[in-house]
């Protein structure tokens, strides 16, 4: 029989010096991570980069509940979601101070010349990606965790609201985006 | 399936757009993981040093009481939404006095979830980044290269060593949504957070700051009290109240003692209840600060005086410190 340590004991162990533990952990949580960033900012280097740093706050963590006796357990994969969220977004906002513009979640295109169909692909990406970015965070965040396969519990954790509203909030939310894509297609 | 499933199994295909390619797919994770094991290993060692000294090794005196006072600050000051607390606080005021605020394990549990939630409450601009340490050979040079009449224990004779560490200066550009969305997540009331503070500079300039250690485990720390300048239309009852809340403390007590507080004199310090206690004293002639170890590592004082902030501590008790303090000159 196999047996999964629960990632809260994995916390736990990483607090105590164990490495291995923080290896299972990023091992185990690496890819979504990284497949929720990559949806968020549109961009393979700049999702890595984020990845890494989402995982140092976790290593952070570990310490900052052994130091202040927190044992408060919770879903650590819901609360990777969160951080990746908030930090994809900071990430979008620091773009945006960067370059001036007023485009969120799409990212940098080169000049390379494309077939017709990846082209047409691409556009659709991109009015994908300024539909959500019109929508409140929440509601992106929501979106996508869910369209990544995650269950309402999960999504209701990593979005902090009401695991009984995440039905009708995801309702609230798939409307707002198609209300806002049909607009972007109709620009 | 209904209606709204199907229009949301919609969305899901639309969405599905937004999945990497095969292209796009990260790299391997066991590469990506040893990119990041050397940056585990610096805080790895720090938090580990700490834990040993503070809370594991219960029978094992720590060598200095300074360094858990350091490693608090650190702490503190390392999450984002206390941090942008101080900020805000450092905004209003040059330090007159200090203050200090118990605060519970639980708080400080909830705050480093918000801190470690991404979220900012605005963008921070380091312009010259402080902390860089030098060693100095005496306390004339130290005069020489921060401006301060350093002062030293008498009592103790020649200190073993004495550092100088940089100041720096830098600004915090304010996104008030993100500010009240930290201070939601943290249990307090966003509102006071006003709109109008939105992308508003509060300008920090910490000063230099000189270390002196003695062989017994005492450290004198001294530094000219911070500049900053905060934007107009500031509150600072209601930065003082937001700062409460955001440290535990519920929203009617929290007004109340907002009120009381002379926030444009007064460093307010979160101690948390489970390292440390705190008394009001009169030290070097002045109303000071001080802590005490709860696990018996030692105390600290800390006190202002004509402009200079002090911070004394060793193993000792608080009283013996005071007696010390008393031979500064």
């Amino acid at each position: 029989m196999v047996s999964t340590v629960s990632d809260n004991h994995l916390i736990e162990r990483i607090s105590e010096g164990d490495m291995t533990s923080f290896d299972t952990l990023f091992y185990r949580h690496y890819d979504r991570v990284y497949g929720l960033l990559f949806r968020l900012v549109g961009n393979r280097v700049e999702a890595e980069d984020i990845t890494q740093e989402v995982f140092l706050k976790l290593y952070h963590h570990a310490f900052a509940k052994k130091l202040f006796g927190s044992n408060r357990e919770h879903n650590i994969g819901a609360w990777l979601y969160r951080v990746a969220t908030n930090m994809g977004y900071n990430a979008i906002r620091g773009r945006k101070r960067r370059w001036m513009r007023n485009v969120w979640l799409v990212p940098d295109t080169d000049d390379t010349p494309r077939p017709d169909m990846e082209l047409e692909r691409m556009e659709t990406k991109t009015a994908v990606r300024q539909a959500l970015a019109r929508l409140p965070k929440r509601q992106t965040q929501l979106l996508l965790l869910r369209q990544m396969g995650l269950s309402y519990a999960e999504c209701a954790e990593a979005c902090d609201v009401a695991p009984g509203s995440v039905g009708t909030l995801l309702a609230r939310a798939g409307e707002a985006f198609r209300k806002a894509y049909q607009e972007e297609v109709n620009k | 399936m209904n209606q709204r499933e199907n229009e949301l199994d919609d969305v899901m295909e639309q969405l599905s757009i937004l999945e990497p390619t095969a292209a796009e797919s990260p790299r391997p994770a066991g590469p990506a993981l040893a990119d990041l094991k050397p940056q585990l290993q610096p805080r790895h060692n720090l938090i580990n040093t700490f834990l040993r000294s503070l809370i594991m090794s219960q029978n094992r005196r720590m060598a200095t009481a300074v360094a858990t006072l350091v490693i608090l600050f650190t702490i503190a000051f390392s999450f984002p939404a206390v941090r942008a607390a101080a900020n805000e606080f450092l905004g209003l005021f040059r330090v007159q006095k200090f203050a200090a605020i118990s605060i519970s394990p639980d708080q400080i549990a909830i705050l480093e979830e918000v801190a470690n939630s991404g979220l900012t409450p605005g963008e921070l601009v380091i312009v010259n980044e402080p902390g860089r340490t030098q060693d100095v050979d005496s306390l004339e040079e130290t005069q020489a290269i921060t401006g301060l009449s350093v002062r030293s224990l008498s009592a103790l004779g020649e200190p073993s060593a004495i550092r100088v560490m940089d100041g720096g200066d830098g600004r915090l550009i304010i996104d008030a949504a993100q500010a009240q969305e930290l201070l939601r997540l943290a249990g307090a009331d966003p509102r006071l957070i006003p709109d109008s503070l939105d992308g508003a500079s509060v300008d920090v300039n910490v000063f230099a700051s000189v270390e002196q250690e003695w062989l017994d485990g005492t450290f004198l720390i001294q530094t000219e009290s911070p500049i900053v300048n905060y934007p107009e239309g500031l509150d600072p009852i209601a930065m003082g109240e937001a700062l409460l809340q955001l440290l535990g403390m519920n929203p009617t007590e929290a007004s109340r003692l907002a009120r009381s507080i002379d926030w444009t004199g007064t460093l307010l310090l979160p101690v948390p209840q489970n390292v440390a206690t705190f008394s009001e004293v009169t030290v070097d002639g002045v109303s000071g600060l001080a802590l005490t170890s709860v696990e018996g590592y030692g105390s600290a004082l800390m006190w202002q005086k004509e402009g200079v902030v002090y911070i004394l501590s060793g193993p000792s008790q608080t009283a013996e410190l005071i007696e010390l303090a008393s031979s500064i000159e």
